[in-house]
């Protein structure tokens, strides 16, 4: 079998599989989401979410604009609380820990929980090197031996480490769009997180850049959960093995992707990934 | 608004149907060759031959809706199974050829007992007319009415079978006529697999409005 057989045969029966693997396991998760809501002021953003993502996998969560898809992704990590006239009720459990809870450092979960952005969003005043060092040195790693270990190791777990390895000192503005939002994802490892929260991340990107974050995500699985949110129904069909269709603020349908992509059990489901909305 | 993707599986679902009336035409034309020993050889190939060619311009009618639409949900079960109908209705076209193709090998046919085969016929006349049916009402309970004709025609041809490998008595023996019993045996053999398209169809229309595969399959 050529290596391209061999590729195109893992990657098309991985989905399928990986779920089903899941379904046989036992049943814990490492996010739970219970009866989640949230309000901007006195508009309420979502409502009533709750889902179980389980660990190593991809989680899509589909919707259209203002369906609460960031707003949901925002609550993962406790960065919803940080917008004016924001507040949120419910519980979002990591690892049996209900990050909610009165005696939960927030600064904590955010390095627990990885996220990236819609658009690639590097310091702008920060080398290469420096970008991704920083979340280290702000926690007061001071080690320059492991800081250097772990900026080469989260630029290649980021695929972007061949690419910069000789200019690690040049201004992370400088890569293109692509190399810039893998620079963030490395920005991201370099905390070593367990969860990896990712937001349009590649709606600013062209096809190949796209591409290659899609790549990266699929492999990044292997050692962490990711929620991604994506307007790209094919982008999801393709990455996730779990898909989340949210609609006004509530989760209308969650399960496998294949079976969300193949055989949404609602209606509005249906007609949403079909394009018949409106 | 009119989907982009619509005005395509409007395109695929009209050659279906122009499938559908095709195919059918040309099992019912062979089988009335058989009864009436009218020959309708060359007609029957063009038709098999168009239904040959739609049944390629189905498929890349699909492959084209899918690589620039990506079709998910119903759209995707429905162009899928849309290969596999165009599929069937192309064997019909095929078996109505070979029907009349074995008329013209054996020849003259006039004087053989033709009530096995026209029996079997009427059935999957039946058939052909109600996976037709069902798929214009997309209707997804057809295929248990279907699947029990299809038990009824594997039993006729077994039953013709076992008639004439094992002959009752020397009067049945005497009375078989190679000509008769081998041209019996053939169309019986094409009619049983029409039979068998006419539940695959349904089993595809199940599939398009269930998402599931049928019971019976």
């Amino acid at each position: 079998m050529s290596n391209e057989e061999e590729l195109a045969r893992v990657v098309f029966s991985q989905g399928s599989e990986n779920a089903l693997k899941e379904e046989q396991k036992e049943q814990t998760y490492k996010v739970s989401i219970k009866k989640l809501e949230a309000w901007f002021g006195t508009k309420q953003a979502l409502k009533d979410i709750s889902l179980d993502v389980k660990e190593n996998t991809i989680t899509a969560i589909i919707g259209p604009s203002g369906c609460g898809k960031t707003t949901l992704i925002r609550c993962l990590n406790r960065m919803h609380e940080m917008t004016p006239s924001s507040r949120s009720r419910g519980q979002v459990i990591i690892d049996g820990i209900d990050i909610y809870d009165r005696n939960i450092d927030p600064v904590i979960i955010k390095r627990r929980i990885g996220m990236v952005f819609q658009k690639p969003n590097p310091f702008p005043t920060m080398s290469i090197y420096d970008n991704v060092a920083a979340g280290l040195k702000l926690n007061g790693v001071k080690d320059r031996q492991l800081i250097d270990e772990i900026v080469k190791e989260s630029l290649q777990g980021a695929g972007i480490w061949e690419e910069v390895k000789n200019e690690l000192d040049k201004p992370g503005m400088g890569l293109s769009g692509g190399q810039q939002q893998r620079l963030c994802i490395a920005r991201a490892l370099a905390m070593q997180p367990e969860v990896l929260l990712m937001d349009e991340p590649t709606s600013a990107l062209d096809p190949m850049a796209s591409t290659k974050i899609e790549e990266l995500v699929h492999d990044l699985k292997q050692e962490l959960t990711i929620i991604i949110v994506t307007h790209n129904m094919q982008q999801a069909a393709r990455v996730s093995d779990y898909t989340a269709f949210m609609y006004l603020g509530a989760l209308v349908e969650y399960g496998p992707t294949k079976k969300i992509f193949e055989n949404p059990e609602k209606e509005l489901t249906e007609r949403y990934i079909s394009g018949k909305f409106g | 608004m009119t989907r982009l993707l619509d005005l395509g599986i409007d395109r695929i679902r009209n050659i279906i149907m122009d499938m559908a009336r095709l195919s059918e035409q040309s099992v019912f034309t062979s089988i009335d060759s058989y009864d009436k020993g009218t020959n309708v050889k060359k007609q029957i190939f063009e038709w098999s031959e168009k239904l040959r060619v739609l049944q390629d311009e189905t498929a890349d009618l699909a492959i084209e809706l899918i690589a620039r639409y990506q079709p998910v949900a119903t759209d995707l079960r429905f162009i899928r199974s849309c290969m596999e109908i165009a599929y069937g209705f192309s064997r019909f076209g095929r078996y109505a050829y070979d029907i009349v193709e074995v008329l013209e090998t054996i020849g003259y046919i006039n004087d053989c007992d033709k009530t096995a085969v026209l029996g079997m016929a009427s059935t999957v006349r039946e058939m052909i007319l109600l996976s037709v049916e069902a798929l214009q009402l997309r209707d997804k309970n057809a295929s248990a009415k279907l699947y029990e004709m299809d038990d009824t025609v594997d039993a006729l041809y077994r039953k013709y079978l076992r008639e004439v490998i094992t002959p009752q008595n020397d009067q049945d023996k005497k009375d078989m006529n190679p000509r008769c019993y081998i041209s019996a045996l053939l169309i019986l053999r094409y009619l049983e697999r029409i039979s068998d398209h006419a539940c695959y169809i349904s089993d595809s229309i199940h599939y398009i409005m269930t998402g599931r595969s049928s019971p019976r399959r």
